[in-house]
């Protein structure tokens, strides 16, 4: 819509990756949920590694979110977004310490507990395609 | 509805971060029959504190009480863990470390580098040294390499002329004559025992009952605290009886987490053993405990600690198991890691030891302050553990507790009746004495 008024915008590359990291940490929830069922040890032991790499994949996103300002085809940061998105990831590294207890309460109550929490603010953010800035208009780009 | 959430995670976090910060209390507290128990904590990040490796300089030697004194054995050895005196007064170093586990979880990867600092990590010989000191001066006259190519080797015992070793994963049988300083037949096996995967407690302990016709072996749990699955604990965190003719075994005691040392009192004939206990839920739980291993007992873990004590981090729970769940004897404090026992045989270093064990605490990783790293003497009255502990052997530590120079492990008495010590980060075999005694 914005882009019928306002003619073409640079494309943002930071979306790629924060979708990516997202989808990690929602997948976490799932074998949360599944570990509080069932008690087998192996969906626990997913959990820490889909938040481990998750944190991974939040880091590399922040660095393609700079180089988006950097290259001048991020225009504005989106406060909303950016902070459902920043706290999702900051709650997934009190997240990874919790998943690093042993057995039970390494998930129960407080490792699924923060998955789930994580799991709605990222999905309010992807509500918009996981954007947190605006796109710089394609023409003042290219001036810039 | 996310903001409540995001103060209760907020609380649970401040909640845990205080939890991480206090350290541990005095240790005394938890010697004896009735150690305190604080509430358990979870904490946030896992506590871990480890001294920096840096040996012994040459000359260095860790200190002891009044009375005594200490000399190197045997030094620039291969991970050394337990020392065994057979009769004609030769004297069995085994040199071993864990088979090597892969990690499992994100955590195991920084936990084992926090561990390798204070030399976990060194590489074991996987064999047994023979060192002969025929005068008993303390100072060797031959040392040669006795049993080489084993499997991460721990206890050993000889009955007879069998020479039984218990490798990780089998307990193996060698023929022995008197004044061999070489094994060099392939050896029976007499059982296999637990091992991979995993493999996280590795080390077998022996002992030999008193009428010489059934060994005990102590096998480790396979994780803290079940976080590799119950399957991983099969057959584990027990100490069983085997029969030296048919190596049939049975459980001899059940829900011992990590009975690191056995040992049998020549006056009594009762098994005893030391046993590390559970990590992960405060400095001041759970003590490590020494006690006499009472036949058919279950001693709780994983589902609960010090009888009734119920651990939440086991999932499913089994009321039932921690109903039938026995107190340990005797506390050594919490994190202390024992990991050697031996009885003493009368006045041969002092009066103050006639009568009691000797325990090897290889010390605290997950603990501040650090808590063990000493040699202690535990008496007994009436063949049951009683009273204070004493150090014997201290000084492994800088007096800063930044560096630590060696890690006492596995104990025992020469013919002369002086103790021995291994220490596996030394990688010496330290020769205590009484001041006044020849050599």
């Amino acid at each position: 819509m914005e882009r019928s008024l306002k003619g073409p915008t640079r494309v943002l590359l930071h979306p790629r990756f924060i979708g990516a990291g997202a989808t990690l940490f929602i997948a976490a929830f799932a074998t949360d949920a599944m570990y509080c069922e069932t008690s087998v040890w192996q969906w626990a032991n997913f959990s820490a590694w889909l938040i481990t790499i998750g944190l991974v994949v939040a880091l590399v996103a922040t660095i393609v979110l700079v180089i988006d300002f950097l290259t001048a085809r991020a225009a504005r940061l989106q406060w909303i977004p950016f902070l459902l998105v920043a706290g999702a990831a900051l709650l997934s590294l009190i997240n990874a310490l919790i998943h690093s207890r042993d057995a039970w309460t390494s998930v129960v109550p407080q490792g699924v507990m923060l998955s789930a929490v994580v799991t709605v603010l990222l999905l309010i953010a992807a509500l918009r395609g996981w954007r947190v800035s605006t796109a710089q208009d394609a023409a003042l780009g290219d001036r810039a | 509805m996310s903001r409540t959430a995001h103060k209760l995670a907020a609380l649970t976090v401040l909640a845990a971060l205080g939890a991480c910060d206090k350290p541990g209390g005095d240790p005394a507290r938890q010697y004896g029959p009735n150690p305190y128990l604080p509430e358990p904590k979870q904490f946030l990040l896992p506590p871990m504190s480890v001294p920096n490796a840096v040996g012994w300089t040459v000359g260095q030697t860790p200190s002891t009480s009044a009375g005594l004194k200490v000399q190197a054995l045997a030094t620039g050895l291969l991970h050394p863990r337990t020392v065994y005196t057979l009769p004609n007064g030769d004297i069995l170093v085994v040199e071993g470390n864990s088979p090597g586990t892969e990690p499992y979880r994100p955590k195991d990867f920084i936990q084992g580098k926090v561990k390798a600092r204070a030399g976990a990590a060194a590489k074991g010989g996987n064999r047994i040294t023979l060192i002969r000191d025929a005068n008993g001066d303390g100072k060797p006259e031959m040392r040669t390499v006795f049993l080489d190519h084993l499997h991460s080797p721990y206890g050993v015992a000889l009955v007879g002329d069998t020479l039984y070793v218990a490798n990780t994963d089998a307990i193996m049988a060698y023929k022995y004559t008197t004044g061999a300083t070489r094994i060099s037949g392939p050896g029976v096996k007499l059982t296999d025992l637990p091992a991979g995967p995993i493999d996280h407690h590795w080390t077998k302990s022996l002992a030999v009952s008193s009428d010489g016709t059934k060994l005990y072996v102590g096998v480790g749990s396979n994780s803290n605290i079940t976080e590799n699955g119950f399957a991983a604990e099969d057959g584990r965190a027990r100490i069983y009886e085997v029969d030296r003719q048919s190596g049939a075994m049975r459980p001899y005691a059940t829900g011992t987490r990590n009975p690191t040392s056995l040992a049998v009192d020549p006056k009594t004939g009762r098994l005893f053993a030391v046993v590390n206990e559970r990590d992960e839920i405060g400095p001041d739980l759970v003590p490590d405990y020494l006690t006499m291993v009472q036949e058919g007992a279950f001693y709780g873990w994983p589902y609960s600690y010090w009888g009734q004590h119920v651990d939440v981090r086991v999932h499913p729970q089994r009321p039932d198991l921690v109903a039938k769940a026995i107190k340990p004897d005797y506390g050594l404090s919490s994190h202390v890691a024992p990991l050697g026992l031996a009885f003493s045989q009368g006045e041969t270093l002092s009066p103050v030891f006639a009568n009691g064990v000797f325990v090897g605490e290889h010390g605290s990783w997950d603990r501040s302050p650090l808590n063990g790293y000493q040699v202690i003497f535990v008496p007994l009255v009436n063949g049951r553990p009683a009273g204070n502990p004493i150090p014997v052997v201290t000084g492994f530590l800088a007096p800063d507790h930044k560096s630590v120079r060696g890690r006492p492990v596995g104990v025992a008495l020469d013919r002369t009746g002086a103790l021995l010590i291994a220490d596996d980060v030394g990688n010496v075999v330290w020769r205590v004495s009484a001041a006044g005694s020849g050599g």
